[in-house]
């Protein structure tokens, strides 16, 4: 029974991946009167749902670890379910119904986290729903302009609506992709939730934001020419979002490197990258499109690695937070080379693809002319080498910090699978950076009616720009890299290891196991002293939220002091406002 | 078999410049000071010298990898920076490769060599490391933005293309577009390490820095890499706003130029902390940056 | 003998039921009829469906003219009474199988239950505007016994506050029927509502006011509602369950039915009640973030709900009121399914304070897992009914183009899920000292189960069941057949 069970879980895990192949043609039924619900695969679905086809099943393999969690196995069914109803949709209502059965899925999941606190699962929830009626009530606007809830561009509609509808639809999809101000239910919910649920809400819910942020401009179809005009070679109106996304990924990276916990630093390390999506989103482009894309590509990926990387770390060893770790290189070398590739695709440094992802949208910046985001961009992409160290210094070098970490085992193989199945595809893209271009990009830029980016090959990514070749780069390196160790090795003289760990040259004395010797918890700490980096890490938007909160407590107690337990009063009132409504009447109509 | 000759001769032609640029620079040095100071050749003697050590300490495989990987990353480096224009000689795979690439291939290597640091398990090295990082922030902002605008001037990201339109002298890229130029000569400053950029790994009471667990043979791979690094960087700059050169000779002499104003400027300067000069890099260079998209891409734009 | 399959039963079949109740004591069959008066009731509906779709039923019972009951059974009324009898059914087999307090099963309690849904039944049937006050009277009756049965201090106080605020409610409503007898010599609705118009200005005002207090208290709209959570607290769960599940429904529909019947443009009532129903949504939900008692939570909620059917009535567009018919019977569902769920907790752990249900879910998973459901159903979230109903309702909002209404039941649907969200963390709060959780009959659940069925059923395929609510809409709001149809009948 069990096992019957656990199959038909890893089926819906991959179900995705089935839909992909097997889905041709459509559906559709009537849902209410009036309403009716089609499903169809559009290009620009079927990327996401590769997303999901990857994430799903990655995520879904090691929770079958014993012992069993059947709640959360049971939550994750409509989970997934609802996000392919959600990318199915050729609709606007099979959209919100997706979009919703994901929201409350992954809230329940959440709440499988036994550190799941109250303030995290209230802003989990307030925040996503937030966002799903704002996307229900730019929905029924959508419905009052065509007359539909079809999916499809509008026509014949006045600029005042247009920006109702964008500002409607637009803050729906921001608030489910966390840019700032909008954030803050993104790190602590990521932090508490499940740790390997961690990796699916920022590899794959994190995506459906985007999914909606590019749907939103197939609604236009000027919106990425001449909404609200052109600026220097770009829209204007995504001039807006392109800065909402840059300043996201600033703050959020420094906040990143402000944090001593793993799954924090994650968290805020998402917020950063899908903010460079938003960006590309705004710049609009064939190629920003195309950039935004790859980099969604790369950073489920690099996401779902790495949070199922920590995940085992945190398994093994019961820590969390860097200071606590350390040293694990040496006990956990899968997980070290799986964050290890993680860093580097999430750094975006060749020769893994995130570089690829980043080359795209740094070129369509420069083509866009929008050389002042460029620059904002280069500091959150730079800074985040601080906090891509921090990842990996803290828990795998330096010196091991508590005796969990001196005593931990790899973590178990239903972990290490995922791990490697990513950092090969990770290796694979980086080798080929043009073949997710041709392969999965292109026909969505076709579908939008853009031009293609793909190049002569599978190696090549090319751009008006100038492009590089995959094949040779990782060649030269791999070459290069062989070549100097073994000269190296060739070379006379003898290597030796350390005999102790604490054989360092520590200004000229002698450490011993008492002297506090792992740099993990107080890296990027001197980052406060830079007057811009201090005036970002002073700032956050918790206070302004929770005196909403109270705010609404107070307002309730207002008016929960109307309701009395005094049946008198409730008859005085009654009788008061019999009296003042007929007053009013009269002297209004007189009697 | 071109490929292989001219990559060795690339990476031969990087590392003569290196050490001689460097012991020039020794010299330099001391003669402002009014020291006699070393020969010429010193960089290569003490290069040399820490090849053939016999002994060679190491704290774990990863320690052993990192110099591997900073060393591979600067022959990689290397070989995706034409030296030479309109020629066949000395390329390289530059052809394969453009700008935006060559500055991410700059950080490949001291991140691979920053995990050796850690491995070590020496607190003020990964201190060195995360000051380097945060310098690197501080640079990179700017140093990309006068990048940026020259990729703009000229529409394309390549090297090569950039090279070729600067077939006269009018038509060097610090005549038609010294901005750029000047936005980009500080920071470039701080990727060479120069003063008054050098606090990470500058010598101090308490060493501290990036190479203090560092030792023998790897010491001598870190001290190469460094020299072709800081070459290629200049061959770059040379590439970009020189005009390129034709023939090595010439590439010598342009390059030295290079060297020897930023030898200058670097000298006069008091050296600054991690965090004055970040602060330093945001507001000059990148305040001149920001002027200058305001004045090229900006204003034309808008008078239009 | 083959008796005729006729309205009265719905009325008659209860009451004759509840009056011999003595001989069913002695025969043991007072469980048995308890649950199986609603079913023979709902399976009446069924059977008089295919004909009150194509054609009201109109049942004329003279007593002596001009005095008669008059019975009509539209499609309108015929889901008020389907759902009636539903509601009765599912609770009384929750007492039944639930095998729970014993003062719900004793004989007092079955004829106060049987009297609520015949005096329910009545009122949605009834086409004569004294009658309605008969029926009217009978059920609050029977509501403030059932409200008292517990017979400690807090549940007579509540009977009896119950009591209170309902006879003032009566006598308001008893003033308007007085003054419109004056005025027009007639009591036949119908009738009235042909002669409606003839009346004075300020008299029409005057009789408007006094019916809406009346039925404002009763059908629990701001202001008149404070009085609701303070009953429903000293109710027991499953009375409480009944009163938001059809009670309350059966007042809102005869407000809206006079509404749409005697007045010739329901514009400026309609207008009215739509602030009202806007103002009780938003209150009772901002309010209900602070409530730290289940029930007290369920009674807010509740109103706010009855607000939201309120908007959508008052609306008076085909799609915003069969949105809202459909919407009474999810939110009854719904309501059925957490008063259900609260009885099942407060039997388990005696409280039904938050802090002591810390952590119940883990101790009682099943009950959790239906209140989770029906929370979820209750903030509109799909694949439930409660989305299916509301997005009908928005829908209709959205087609007139008004978007006010849009704006503010999305704002209350987010307070509402910011006070049920607390209680589904606070129920799976991991707590290392798990309540001690008192046996439950396991049977109690099945009837919450058919409920969550439903819930999900209706939420996946509301097609199946939304020909009768447009349906029903239309006999709503199209006045001149409803007049035409009881007018030719009785003349």
């Amino acid at each position: 029974m069990s096992a019957i069970l656990r199959l038909l879980f890893l089926i819906v895990s991959l179900s995705p991946g089935l839909l992909l192949l097997a889905w041709d043609g459509s559906l559709s039924w009537t849902l209410i009167d009036g309403v009716r619900l089609s499903l169809t695969l559009t290009p620009l679905a079927g990327f996401f749902m590769v997303l999901l086809a990857v994430a799903a099943p990655l995520v879904a393999l090691p929770m079958l670890r014993r012992p069993l969690d059947w709640s959360s196995l049971a939550l994750y069914v409509p989970l997934v379910l609802g996000m392919e109803l959600l990318l199915l949709a050729g609709d606007f209502i099979s959209f919100f119904i997706g979009w919703e059965i994901m929201t409350w899925s992954s809230y329940l999941l959440l709440l499988r986290s036994p550190r799941a606190d109250l303030e995290t699962s209230q802003s989990y929830i307030l925040f996503n729903l937030a966002s799903a009626f704002l996307l229900l009530a730019g929905i029924l606007f959508y419905y009052s302009l065509s007359g539909d809830f079809r999916i499809g561009p509008l026509a014949g509609t006045t600029f005042g609506q247009e920006l109702i509808l964008a500002v409607l639809l637009g803050l729906a999809f921001l608030i489910k992709v966390g840019t700032l101000p909008l954030h803050i239910w993104v790190p602590s919910s990521y932090d508490q939730a499940p740790d390997l649920f961690s990796a699916f809400l920022s590899g794959a819910i994190s995506k459906m934001g985007v999914y909606g942020l590019i749907l939103l401009l197939t609604l236009f179809p000027d919106a990425l020419t001449s909404l609200a005009g052109r600026l220097l070679e770009g829209p204007a109106a995504g001039y807006l979002l392109a800065w909402i996304g840059v300043v996201t990924s600033v703050v959020a990276t420094y906040k990143a490197i402000a944090q001593e916990d793993m799954k924090r630093l994650l968290a805020y390390s998402s917020i950063a990258q899908v903010g460079y999506i938003t960006t590309a989103i705004g710049v609009g482009s064939s190629l920003a499109l195309a950039g935004a894309l790859y980099l969604a590509l790369v950073h489920t990926l690099v996401k779902v690695l790495l949070f199922i990387s920590v995940a085992g770390i945190v398994l093994q060893t019961g820590q969390r937070r860097f200071k606590d770790l350390g040293k694990l290189i040496e006990r956990m070398p899968v997980s070290f080379f799986g964050v290890l590739i993680g860093i580097i695709g999430l750094a975006g440094m060749p020769p893994l693809p995130g570089f690829a992802a980043k080359y795209l949208i740094f070129v369509s910046l420069v083509d866009a002319r929008w050389l002042l985001l460029l620059a904002a961009m280069i500091l959150a992409s730079t800074a985040a080498f601080i906090y891509c160290y921090k990842l990996i210094y803290g828990p795998f070098l330096g010196h091991a910090n508590s005796p969990q970490a001196r005593e931990a085992r790899e973590a178990p193989l239903i972990y290490l699978v995922p791990q490697v199945i990513l950092m090969a595809l990770l290796v694979l893209f980086g080798f080929l950076p043009g073949l997710p271009v041709q392969v999965l990009i292109d026909p969505v830029l076709v579908a939008l009616g853009m031009e293609t980016i793909g190049g002569a090959s599978w190696a090549e990514l090319t751009t008006t720009y100038g492009g590089y070749d995959g094949v040779v780069l990782m060649l030269v390196f791999i070459i290069a890299f062989v070549l100097v160790t073994g000269i190296f090795l060739l070379l006379r003289g003898r290597m030796h290891r350390a005999g102790s760990p604490y054989d360092l040259s520590y200004a000229g004395e002698v450490p011993t196991e008492g002297t506090p010797l792992h740099y993990g918890a107080g890296m990027g700490r001197e980052l406060h002293r830079i007057p811009l980096v201090g005036w970002i890490l002073r700032r956050g938007t918790r206070g302004f939220y929770l005196g909403l909160a109270g705010q609404m407590r107070a307002a309730a107690a207002l008016l929960g002091s109307l309701y009395v337990g005094r049946p008198q009063i409730w008859i005085l009132i009654a009788v008061v406002v019999f009296a003042a409504s007929l007053a009013a009447q009269s002297m209004l109509g007189g009697l | 078999m071109h490929a292989v000759v001219d990559s060795l001769a690339m990476i031969g032609v990087s590392y003569v410049m290196g050490f001689l640029f460097y012991g020039f620079y020794r010299q330099f040095n001391a003669r402002v000071q009014r020291r006699w100071g070393p020969t010429i050749w010193q960089n290569l003697f003490d290069n040399m010298k820490f090849f053939f050590k016999s002994e060679t300490l190491i704290h774990g495989p990863m320690f052993f990898f990192g110099p591997m990987i900073i060393m591979a990353g600067a022959f990689t480096t290397v070989l995706f920076v034409p030296f030479l224009k309109d020629s066949d000689w000395l390329q390289g795979f530059s052809q394969y490769g453009n700008l935006i690439l060559i500055i991410y291939l700059l950080v490949v290597g001291p991140l691979g060599n920053a995990l050796a640091v850690g491995s070590s398990g020496n607190p003020f090295g990964v201190m060195g490391v995360t000051r380097g990082l945060t310098r690197l922030m501080g640079l990179e902002v700017p140093f990309f933005l006068g990048l940026a605008m020259v990729m703009l001037q000229h529409e394309t990201a390549s090297v090569h293309a950039i090279m070729a339109a600067q077939d006269s002298l009018a038509h060097w890229g610090i005549v038609t577009n010294p901005i750029a130029f000047c936005v980009i000569l500080l920071p470039f400053i701080g990727s060479q390490h120069g003063a008054p950029f050098d606090v990470v790994g500058a010598p101090v009471e308490v060493y501290a820095g990036p190479r203090v667990e560092f030792g023998g043979r790897l010491l001598g791979v870190l001290m190469t890499q460094r020299m072709m690094m800081s070459i290629a960087k200049l061959v770059l700059l040379v590439d970009l706003f020189l005009g390129g050169a034709t023939n090595i000779l010439v590439l010598i002499a342009k390059a030295f130029s290079l060297f020897l104003l930023t030898t200058v400027i670097s000298m006069v300067f008091p050296r600054l902390k991690t965090e004055q000069a970040v602060d330093f890099f945001w507001k000059v260079p990148l305040g001149l940056g920001v002027l200058g998209v305001i004045l090229t891409v900006w204003l034309p734009s808008w008078s239009a | 003998m083959t008796l005729p399959l006729t309205p009265v039963w719905f009325v008659a079949l209860p009451l004759l039921l509840a009056f011999a109740s003595p001989l069913w004591v002695r025969l043991r069959l007072l469980m048995p009829l308890l649950v199986g008066t609603p079913a023979v009731l709902l399976l009446l509906a069924l059977a008089l469906l295919p004909e009150v779709r194509i054609a009201p039923l109109v049942e004329t019972i003279v007593i002596a003219p001009p005095l008669g009951i008059h019975l009509q059974l539209d499609s309108a009324s015929w889901i008020l009474v389907a759902l009636i009898s539903f509601t009765g059914l599912l609770a009384t087999a929750f007492i039944w199988l639930g095998d729970g307090e014993s003062y719900l099963r004793d004989r007092r309690a079955f004829i106060f239950l049987l009297l609520l849904i015949a005096g329910c039944n009545g009122m949605v049937l009834t086409g004569d505007l004294f009658n309605l006050y008969v029926f009217l009277e009978i059920s609050g009756v029977s509501a403030y016994a059932l409200s008292a049965l517990r017979r400690d201090a807090p549940a007579l106080e509540a009977g009896l506050k119950y009591l209170l605020i309902g006879s003032v409610a009566a006598v308001f409503f008893l003033f308007a029927v007085v003054l419109v007898y004056l005025q027009i010599g007639q009591l036949n609705l119908a009738a009235i509502a042909e002669g409606f118009a003839g009346i004075p200005g300020p008299m029409q005002i005057l009789i408007g006011l006094l019916m809406l207090v009346g039925l404002g208290i009763k059908a629990e709209l701001f202001p008149f509602n404070f009085w609701v959570p303070d009953i429903y607290q000293g109710s027991h769960p499953v009375v409480a369950g009944l009163y938001s599940g059809f009670l309350v429904k059966a007042f809102l529909f005869v407000l809206f039915h006079l509404v749409f019947l005697l007045l010739a443009d329901p514009g400026v009532a309609g207008a009215w009640l739509m602030g009202l129903g806007a103002a009780t949504m938003l209150v009772a939900e901002v309010v209900a973030l602070r409530q730290d008692d289940m029930r007290r939570m369920l009674a807010y909620s509740s109103l706010g709900q009855i607000g939201l059917i309120a908007l959508a009535l008052g609306f008076g567009a085909e799609a915003t009121t069969a949105g809202g018919l459909f919407h009474m019977a999810n939110h009854t569902l719904i309501k059925l399914v957490l008063f259900l769920t609260a009885a099942v907790l407060m039997r388990s752990f005696v409280s039904a304070r938050l802090a002591d249900l810390a952590g119940a879910g883990r101790a009682r998973p099943l009950a959790a897992a239906f209140f989770v459901l029906g929370a979820l159903a209750v903030m509109g979230l799909p694949p439930l009914n409660g989305f299916a109903s509301k997005l009908w309702i928005l829908k209709g909002f959205a087609e007139a183009g008004v978007f006010w209404p849009v704006a503010l039941v999305l704002l209350a649907a987010l307070i509402e899920a910011g006070y049920y969200f607390r209680w589904i963390k606070v129920l799976y709060e991991p707590r290392a000292d798990l309540p001690e959780a008192r046996a439950v009959e396991r049977w109690g659940y099945a009837p919450i189960a058919v409920a969550a069925g439903l819930i999900v059923l209706l939420g996946v395929a509301p097609f199946l069941v939304d020909d009768l609510f447009i349906e029903g809409a239309q006999a709503l709001l199209d006045r001149g057949a409803a007049l035409s149809a009881v007018l030719g009948a009785g003349s």
